[in-house]
């Protein structure tokens, strides 16, 4: 198999607290954003942070783990949406940790009943690369449901 | 307090010949995103994939952690240029994430500096979601 690389880059000024940054896309060059850390742990005020960033890299990686499981039940989606939610919290040690990532999936697959696609977003989750990831130190937990079915 | 962050992606078609979107994120600094399995696994063509956001997640999450390290140290820095390289091996997973940071830190020596990067590698939140994977290589030097 092939190795994929991908880079991103981050200029940072100043403190934590009073600094702020800006990450972008190295490889893709589709997106250039800037953070703080008001925006990280507060008010996001139209700025992202690294675990939004992660929400976006786990549902879109998630979403094709459940297309590739859905087409191999033989029932391939039309469309799926995902959303995922990323909670960090602060731990006993007083540090910040990534908790958990709350995942919500619907999919419009013609012949598929409402336990396939409950077991196609269980595999799905079982073969998505970052899922495997963030279970290691946190809660994945997922919801599938078919859109239109019963 | 607990901080919540959310993404929502569509998918239309099938894996090869569909495409998905990254429609919108909570604080609606970016979106629209279109992601493709070509542009994940091939050449990029203009489109981010899960692995470049996951760069991206740990370079902004570790240059926090190292700003924030080094003030506490007393010598805050003036700038911190940090890359991360992440590799991905269709079928086996996220293999490595490289972090390279070159830094402008006033009145630190290079000892010092070294010991407060490793130690933001280890503790900042990205590099602990992860611990249960990817080999995680520090290169960090004054600029």
């Amino acid at each position: 198999m092939p190795r994929i690389v991908r880079e991103a880059s981050v200029s940072w000024e100043g403190t934590t607290a009073r600094g702020s940054g800006v990450v972008s896309a190295a490889t893709s060059g589709a997106f250039e954003l800037p953070f703080t850390l008001a925006s990280r742990v507060g008010d996001p005020e139209g700025k992202t942070s690294p675990e939004e960033l992660v929400a976006a890299a786990h549902a879109s990686c998630y979403v094709t783990s459940l297309g590739t499981e859905l087409a191999r039940a033989g029932t391939p989606p039309d469309r799926m949406a995902v959303r995922c939610v990323i909670t960090m919290d602060q731990i006993e040690s007083g540090d910040h940790r990534i908790v958990a990532s709350h995942i919500e999936a619907t999919a419009i697959a013609p012949g598929a009943d409402a336990d396939a696609v409950a077991r196609a977003a269980e595999v799905a989750d079982a073969g998505c690369p970052i899922s495997a990831l963030i279970r290691a130190s946190a809660e994945v937990t997922v919801e599938a449901r078919l859109e239109g079915g019963e | 307090m607990a901080a919540e962050r959310t993404a929502r992606v569509t998918w239309s078609g099938s894996l090869l010949e569909g495409g998905g979107r990254i429609e919108e994120v909570g604080s609606g600094a970016f979106g629209p995103l279109d992601v493709t399995w070509a542009s994940r696994t091939e050449e990029s063509g203009g489109r981010t994939s899960p692995e470049e956001l996951i760069a991206a997640a740990h370079a902004a999450c570790f240059s926090m952690a190292f700003s924030s390290g080094l003030a506490k140290a007393g010598s805050p820095p003036e700038r911190l240029d940090v890359s991360a390289r992440v590799t991905f091996v269709p079928g086996e997973g996220i293999t490595q994430s490289a972090l390279t940071v070159r830094a402008t830190v006033p009145g630190i020596d290079e000892a010092a500096f070294v010991e407060l990067a490793e130690a933001a590698k280890e503790a900042c939140p990205v590099s602990k979601a992860l611990a249960g994977g990817p080999e995680i290589t520090l290169d960090a030097s004054l600029a």
